[in-house]
């Protein structure tokens, strides 16, 4: 029996400074609570065990997303829903917008946020292999310094990052891609509602000014890994080359060789490879086609 | 464990409830405000029987501490319509068939009533999506479907009459 020897405490503080104080002081006694579309899961008989509550609900500048500068600057406590639905999203990083359009149903995309999603760290949340593709920064708060670090340098496993007890992530930011910058995202799953990623891809490629040939490339995949990952190959081969010349079946093998996926009650590893391979080709042929209509 | 007081509006209402910390919202509603109509399925935000409309969102009521509802604005199926006085959305699934057992349809009446506001004419995939956060276990998608046309027509004719949007 668990015997809860000070009562369970619970705050809202209005401003980020207040939070960073009470983590500061409670650390690991307390929970940080943004959505709660997975923690309140992951506690779903054990609600008792919570000693104390942070709930960021009352921070508005956590809620916002705006342009400063070159960046996109997303705040952690921004929805799923406003992602999907915010016209700057869509326009500059479509990929990121239709992985929050595919999370959960509508009551899920709700309340779940993307700073929830990146500090679960599930190997299948759906938003961190389009970050990653979108070269995302995350910014770490505590009351001692600022951290800013790449989405590759935050992931270390299964539900596990960099993130200290003291830490809180505040805002993740973006650099605004070109116009001639194309993406895809395909998630596989049993059902297109309410279901983890059986493997996904978000795939982002830049063209030079020339606009045929290929001046960046990432490829990101969920589901496939302990984290989110990028295959770095695909960059190597495909820079600096007409993007109408490259070998698409070449490539999909490449992403399936390169993927180190498990067996699991959502698919097993040979069906994860196969379909790896399938939709890096469909990936890159939708690609083409949008880069086709729009310089035709 | 601490006792808090959570401030809310449910169905038009004010209402004060001393809880705790780590109580759910669908237990404050169901258990402190003895609105039995939200039910709990899954308790994992899967299959939306709890659902209830927050501050204007369709949201799992499992899935929201009761202090994270302080001072927020809830409907649930009571605060919809009765038996006196249905909304036109219960109608449309009482005449199409479209409550078998029961125990999904609070919810599904709720994710209807926020599709057909921000969409008065879904398509029949707009429909699903709208409801996709709600199983039926009776598998009686179709009626459902059908209900939420026949009130959205409705909807659309009697404001057309009135001459207004508002569902």
């Amino acid at each position: 029996m668990h015997q809860r020897t000070v009562p369970c405490q619970y705050f809202a503080p209005q401003k980020t400074e207040e939070a960073l104080k009470i983590l500061f002081k409670y650390e690991k006694e307390i929970k940080v609570i943004a959505g709660g579309t997975d923690l309140l899961i992951q506690y779903y008989d054990r609600l008792y065990e919570i000693n104390g509550w942070l709930d960021l609900k009352n921070i508005k500048e956590l809620k916002e997303i705006r342009i400063h500068q070159n960046q996109m600057e997303i705040g952690a406590m921004v929805t799923h829903a406003q992602l999907e639905k915010s016209e700057d999203i869509k326009k500059y990083f479509p990929v990121l917008s239709k992985a929050a359009a595919d999370i959960g149903s509508p009551q899920i995309r709700n309340r779940g946020t993307i700073g929830g999603n990146i500090v679960n760290a599930s190997p299948a949340g759906d938003l961190l292999s389009p970050l990653m593709a979108y070269d995302a920064q995350f910014k770490l708060l505590s009351l001692q310094e600022e951290v800013v670090i790449s989405a590759e340098g935050f992931f270390t496993g299964p539900k596990k990052t960099i993130l200290e007890p003291a830490q809180l992530l505040t805002q993740i930011i973006l650099p605004l891609p070109s116009e001639r910058t194309y993406g895809s995202w395909i998630k596989i799953g049993k059902r297109r509602a309410l279901i983890i990623a059986t493997i996904a891809l978000a795939l982002v490629v830049e063209m030079a000014k020339d606009n045929k040939t290929v001046k960046d490339v990432r490829t990101c995949l969920g589901s496939v890994a302990p984290t989110p990952i990028e295959i770095k190959e695909i960059r190597e081969k495909t820079v600096g080359k007409n993007f109408s010349q490259l070998d698409f079946n070449q490539l999909g093998q490449i992403v399936e060789d390169k993927i180190s996926p498990i067996d699991d009650i959502r698919g097993t590893k040979e069906y994860r490879k196969d379909v790896a391979k399938k939709i890096m080709i469909n990936a890159l042929e939708e690609i083409n086609a949008a880069w086709r209509l729009y310089n035709e | 464990m601490n006792k808090l007081t959570v401030e809310l509006t449910i169905n038009g209402e004010k209402r004060k409830v001393e809880t705790t910390p780590s109580t759910r919202l669908l237990d404050l509603i169901r258990d402190d405000l003895r609105l039995t109509g939200t039910k709990e399925g899954c308790g994992k935000g899967e299959c939306g029987a709890c659902t209830v409309i927050m501050n204007g969102e369709l949201v799992a009521s499992c899935l929201v501490l009761a202090p994270q509802a302080d001072g927020v604005t809830i409907t649930t199926i009571e605060g919809i319509g009765n038996e006196k006085k249905l909304h036109p959305i219960q109608r449309a699934f009482i005449e199409t068939g479209a409550v078998q057992c029961g125990f999904c349809t609070p919810g599904m009446i709720l994710a209807a009533k926020k599709l057909l506001e921000e969409n008065p004419h879904p398509t029949e995939e707009e429909i699903k999506r709208g409801i996709s956060g709600n199983l039926c276990r009776c598998t009686g998608y179709q009626k459902i479907i059908d209900a939420i046309k026949l009130a959205a027509n409705r909807l659309s004719t009697r404001d057309e009459e009135r001459g207004e949007k508002d569902v």
